[in-house]
């Protein structure tokens, strides 16, 4: 049976003013998983990772990482952990390679040692080419894969990755995912993710947690979770409404083995079927035999933002409102922790 | 023993970010060489008034200018923790399995050390100058000394200040408050004893007054024991401040 690498009962942090963050958080994280907490803004993501990195005291509840309690064996944590937040807090007038010199010498580790794992994890993000530069010339996405090496330069067996890819490009986030896999499959990591990106807990993480308002949803692999809420969603549209045949084909359609159920909206019908992409066709000759027209059609797989939805009745959105919006929240969050 | 480690590592990487920002590096040797310049010849006249201490106002002035030099450059040491804070770099460090007490005494002796570069640069211009050290070599390294330590003690106060207001705005506006009248409740540009008397009880207890007394005396008397109490006073108060600092940083990371 699997060891559990990471593991809270009842977790719960109340800030100052009643502000309660996280609440009553129990989940365990095996080894060599990669687990995800998706969730909005606000939502407690960032104050679970500060509690299991012994950087906040948690208000009640329990909580240990490689077998050691957060609250009273803090030394014995932060030497099997690495932390990656999401500030991306590099040194921007130390070079890549002597960020990773100081990061490596914060975690004590001999000389020779640090000089091959500098190396290491360099050829690993891809910097090595411009280890020597100063980091303010880095872009963005240099600048998170150089914090990234950071977290990795001790060899911790948990990997704590806060929005890993918070504020980057399409690209350089595709980037960032495969090192964060690379990392499980070379270095047989455990990593604990925070993200508010769907699809980025779907392509990244074994499990994920949803979270809303400091309680944890639903656990579940995404595409568990994601069959759970039913099958693939066809909105379906006949060209001739009114005609009679609609009906009659519709009624047809419903006998399809793999048709869940259909629902009729506003100029439309919602089919909820099993398997999409085989049933259109077998929706096409049914139409053809009954001699109506579809005008249009198209198959939506359900998305964890579906998941979400049904767990918490609202929305992810991938981006809450204004930059300012979301600048103002991380603020304002931040003022609360502190 | 790795605590020590831990507080050089701080240490290491505020020298090295001096280091790469040449203006701060050139504004730091250019300003008080411009103080000594402007103040020394502004300020020469007075040196005629009968029982003014030396003969020569730069001799006396040049002490000052190392505590006031000492002084801008300490009250300002809090603010890389505050930045840090806001970064999300102190949470990095804090996430390491690092003494915490490394942290601040690390940076306040970071903030120290670029001080006595400061202060040598300050001694060798005032000598070019044509000021006189009486003690010689062996005086330079004793001033130098005295300056570190009113550095550290300086640091102290506005790392605690920064552990606690958390915001550089508040930190540079209470600093800029303190520094002024600091400045000019001790016997740093102008002796005491000219002073009218509740000004010169405040420069009694004024801590620069007792950094800057034995550094005077050093560079225009000699070797004189007056100067251990005073240094004696120094060394407490900046060891109390160091500890209250570190106290406080810790409790605000808690």
């Amino acid at each position: 049976m699997p060891s559990s690498i990471i593991k809270t009962e009842n977790l719960t942090k109340i800030y100052s003013g009643n502000i309660k963050a996280v609440d009553n958080v129990s989940f365990e994280v095996e080894e060599e998983e990669i687990y995800g907490f998706l969730g909005p803004n606000g939502a407690g993501k960032t104050t679970t990772i500060l509690m299991l990195i012994t950087l906040l005291k948690p208000t009640s509840g329990k909580a240990t990482v490689c077998g050691f309690d957060v609250a009273k064996e803090q030394a014995k944590v932060r030497a099997c952990i690495g932390y990656v937040s999401q500030d991306t807090a590099v040194d921007e007038s130390l070079t890549g390679r002597e960020n990773l010199l100081l990061q490596g010498r914060f975690y004590h580790l001999p000389k020779e040692i640090l000089e091959k794992r500098i190396n290491e994890v360099l050829e690993m993000v891809d910097l090595t080419d411009r280890a020597n530069s100063i980091v303010s010339t880095y872009s963005g996405g240099m600048r998170k894969r150089l914090d990234i090496a950071e977290g990795l330069i001790h060899r911790p067996r948990v990997l704590f990755v806060d929005e890993p890819t918070l504020g980057l490009d399409i690209q350089t986030r595709h980037k960032i995912w495969e090192y964060v896999q690379r990392l499980r499959e070379e270095a047989h990591m455990t990593i604990f993710l925070t993200t508010h990106y769907m699809d980025e807990a779907d392509k990244l993480c074994d499990r994920v947690g949803i979270i809303d308002y400091g309680q944890i949803k639903v656990v579940g692999e995404p595409n568990e979770l994601k069959s759970q809420i039913g099958g693939d969603i066809i909105t379906l549209k006949f060209k001739n409404e009114t005609n009679s045949y609609a009906n009659q084909a519709l009624e047809e359609i419903k006998k399809l083995s793999s048709i869940e159920n259909i629902a009729p909206t506003k100029e439309s019908y919602n089919v909820v079927a099993k398997d999409g992409e085989t049933t259109i066709p077998k929706i096409f000759e049914v139409a053809n035999k009954e001699g109506v027209m579809i005008e249009s059609i198209s198959l939506k797989r359900p998305s964890l933002d579906d998941v979400f939805m049904a767990y918490t009745g609202r929305e992810l959105r991938e981006e809450t409102g204004s930059k300012e919006d979301l600048m103002k929240e991380r603020i304002r969050m931040r003022r609360a922790r502190k | 023993m790795s605590a020590l480690v831990d507080i050089w590592n701080v240490c290491w990487r505020e020298l090295k970010r001096f280091r790469r920002q040449p203006a701060r590096i050139f504004m730091s040797i250019v300003q008080p060489i411009i103080w000594l310049v402007l103040l020394g010849n502004m300020m020469q006249a007075v040196s005629q008034i009968p029982f003014f201490p030396t003969k020569n106002y730069l001799d006396f002035m040049a002490p000052g200018i190392v505590v006031m030099t000492t002084i801008f450059g300490g009250v300002f040491g809090g603010l890389s923790i505050v930045w840090d804070r806001r970064l999300g770099f102190l949470n990095k460090m804090l996430a390491a399995p690092i003494s915490r007490s490394s942290i601040p005494i690390g940076k306040m002796i970071a903030t120290s050390l670029i001080s006595s570069l400061q202060v040598t640069i300050i001694v060798v211009a005032a000598l070019a100058l044509g000021a006189n050290i009486t003690t010689g070599p062996l005086g330079i390294v004793a001033i130098i000394l005295i300056a570190m330590v009113l550095c550290l003690m300086l640091s102290g106060i506005s790392l605690a200040l920064g552990a606690v207001l958390k915001s550089q705005e508040t930190l540079m506006v209470v600093m800029n408050f303190l520094t002024m009248p600091l400045m000019l409740t001790s016997s740093a540009l102008f002796p005491a004893n000219f002073m009218p008397q509740w000004l010169q009880d405040i420069a009694i207890v004024n801590p620069i007054s007792h950094a800057i007394e034995p550094i005077r005396t050093i560079t225009t008397k000699g070797w004189e024991l007056a100067i251990l109490p005073d240094v004696g006073i120094i060394i407490a108060l900046t060891l109390v401040v160091m500890a209250i600092a570190t106290l406080l940083f810790r409790r605000s990371i808690s």
